[in-house]
């Protein structure tokens, strides 16, 4: 009871509790203005909490993304587009109560949801992490190397384009990570002679890259203006908000629980979270022919989903180093800049950092409410800013954020040509999830799979020894022979689909 | 920009024959033949049979070799995005001699006139972002951006 007081104690000082609040309100905007990503978001919060105390900067983040993805309810409730991804999934459904004249009751059941599904999330991961920390601290460097390769083998999984297509993405963010000197013998790899690159490629300006410039470069080409949203009665968010959540009450607790799943999934996010949800709930339903004509369940289910596995995501990340989705693959990119290496040791030697970092998340869910309120009465305002202004405004924000970690206008280039690349990779299909799992992932998996192999003495039986390595080896072994059974039935169908032309 | 999956394919391929290339140079530990190539080189393969892989789907898809996007068509779209790697190099060459107080209003003004089309709200807009950003960056978080000119002026 003291830790959680004491942990309390700490989020809620003056300054910590200031740079919470102010990263929600920075949320809820991005997550409320469309073309502008929960994931970029916190790319471009990376520079800033560079100067910041883990505490805080960890704070900011999760405060800043739990907060967008409730607020990119806002825009899809009003004009039917979504602010951010994990919003998508019943964004028409949404809009369909707008046009029935239940737009606040849809936004209001949107808010409460997300604190639900929130919430719940962080019971599983304060209930669930430090006992799957407590059974990993016997993990050797088998166990490690296979959890790894089983976390960017699921990313690989569960992205929606090729499997070859998800397997290059993350050749590349290997390749990525093994810029700079090696850890086995202290050699210099691939710097081209670069004073710059021996320490290996700076995170910071890779994700503003990967995130922000990609965007950016999509959305200065076309700019969109956005229609007037409605006007919004606050009080009409409040009445009836209770009643219906009351009578999809199973719908909540199983997609808050599924949510923190398959958040807990790597590479599987709140925007895989919410479509899933959205589709069981449809089909566990008493009237889904009601689905898709402005019906709560859906949203009430999605919602409750997407929020749940932002905290769900946290799982594997602080147990393993191993991120469940793209936030907090940036997460743990922080995590190690402050010289923090998540893993379950944090769990025995940082019980403080941990309990601050739970703190954190029943604080930015319990905030959700008041302040989710203050961004729905101002969304007018925010949905009238003009796009064609803002995106300029923030490639410069992405400029001065890429040099300010270390001051060198090399790391500029580095964003530069990481977001060109990043979005040609885009445009022809490959996901970006499994590089930036791999750039952060890399170190973990060549530094075990180096020990393994020279502990091994070359003998790869070894790394089915030990029962838990083994168990881990042949789920990974499975899932790869799954992704080369599915590309192969991919191709033996696209060359089926086609054979009635040619014929 | 779309690519057939055979273009994209071979740069892989060539990409993972260079790394292969420079790994074979790399030391090894004393009785082992592992070392620093060791990883590089095992991810080289399987960029490589990926690449392989997507050169053969590519082949039999009958996809043009290269095509613009429908929705970056037209000059006045490609324009737009030009400006985006135009501004980022035009920063990195010009921030230091010329300084970021008397750089970035200009630059910003610009790209804003040329998304908006409004060059007199542009400018305006651009020396309050200007003077946002540095309030943030320089004032609040200590980054030295550049005072270039400025310099002398000031000390």
């Amino acid at each position: 009871m003291d830790a959680v007081l004491t942990a309390f104690a700490e989020v809620l000082q003056p300054q910590v509790f200031f740079i919470i609040v102010a990263a929600s309100a920075y949320g809820l905007m991005i997550g409320s203005i469309p073309g502008l990503t929960a994931t970029m978001g916190t790319a471009l919060l990376v520079p800033i909490t560079f100067f910041l105390d883990p505490i805080p900067a960890i704070g900011a983040i999760v405060a800043a993304t739990t907060m967008a993805i409730f607020a990119g309810d806002i825009p899809g409730a009003l004009l039917r587009i979504p602010g951010t991804p994990a919003s998508a999934a019943y964004t028409d459904e949404a809009y369909r109560m707008r046009e029935k004249g239940q737009v606040e009751l849809a936004l209001g059941v949107n808010m409460v949801c997300s604190t639900i599904g929130g919430l719940v999330g962080v019971a599983v991961l304060i209930f669930a992490a430090p006992q799957i920390a407590a059974v990993s601290l016997g993990f050797s460097s088998y166990e490690y190397f296979w959890l790894a390769l089983l976390g960017l083998s699921c990313a690989i999984f569960v992205s929606s384009s090729s499997p070859v297509k998800g397997v290059l993405s993350l050749c590349v963010g290997l390749m990525l990570s093994t810029i700079g000197i090696d850890v086995v013998m202290g050699v210099k790899r691939f710097t081209f002679g670069d004073t710059e690159l021996i320490g290996g490629v700076s995170i910071i300006p890779v994700l503003i890259g990967m995130f922000a410039i990609t965007e950016i470069l999509r959305k200065v080409a076309r700019p969109s203006r956005l229609p007037a949203p409605p006007p919004v009665r606050l009080g009409a968010m409040v009445s009836g908000v209770g009643s219906t959540i009351w009578r999809f009450k199973g719908g909540v607790a199983r997609s808050s629980l599924m949510g923190s799943v398959i958040g807990a999934l790597p590479g599987a996010g709140a925007d895989i979270a919410a479509w899933i949800a959205y589709a069981i709930s449809k089909k566990f339903s008493r009237s889904p022919e009601k689905f898709g004509t402005g019906y709560p369940e859906g949203i009430v289910s999605a919602s409750s989903a997407n929020n749940a596995a932002l905290s769900g995501a946290y799982v594997p990340s602080l147990v393993f180093g191993i991120p469940g989705d793209t936030i907090t693959a940036i997460l743990i990119g922080v995590l190690l800049m402050k010289g923090i290496t998540p893993g379950p040791m944090v769990f025995v030697m940082d019980t403080g950092l941990v309990n601050a970092i739970f703190a954190v998340f029943v604080l930015a869910n319990l905030l959700m409410l008041p302040l989710g309120l203050a961004a729905v009465y101002g969304s007018r305002r925010l949905l009238g800013i003009p796009q064609d202004i803002l995106f300029p405004i923030i490639l410069l924000f992405c400029v001065i954020g890429a040099f300010a970690a270390n001051n060198t206008l090399f790391d500029v280039w580095v964003m530069l040509v990481v977001g060109l690349v990043a979005f040609l990779l885009e445009e022809n299909d490959f996901p970006l999830a499994p590089m930036i799992l791999a750039l952060i992932l890399g170190q973990l998996v060549e530094e075990n799979f180096m020990k393994s192999i020279i502990k091994a003495d070359g003998h790869l039986a070894e790394f089915f020894a030990r029962p838990i390595g083994g168990t881990l080896g042949v789920l990974t072994l499975t899932l790869w022979a799954l992704l080369i059974g599915m590309s192969l039935h991919r191709a033996w169908r696209g060359r089926h689909a086609e054979k009635p032309e040619t014929e | 920009m779309r690519m057939n999956d055979a273009v994209t394919g071979g740069i892989f391929v060539l990409l993972s024959a260079i790394i292969l290339f420079a790994v074979r140079g790399f030391p090894t530990l004393p009785d082992q033949p592992y070392g620093p190539g060791t990883f590089p080189a095992i991810i080289a393969a399987v960029m490589m049979v990926g690449g392989l892989g997507l050169i053969w789907s590519g082949i039999r898809s009958h996809v043009p070799l290269v095509e613009v996007a429908d929705w970056m068509r037209g000059p006045a779209t490609l324009h737009r995005m030009v400006w985006v790697p135009g501004f980022v190099i035009a920063y990195i060459y010009l921030s230091k001699p010329v300084g970021f107080p008397l750089l970035v209003p200009v630059l910003l003004g610009a790209f804003l006139s040329v998304t908006t089309g409004r060059p007199a709200r542009s400018a305006l807009i651009a020396l309050l972002g200007t003077a946002a950003l540095w309030l943030l960056f320089a004032y609040t978080l200590r980054v030295p951006l550049p005072l270039g000119l400025l310099t002398e002026v000031i000390y």
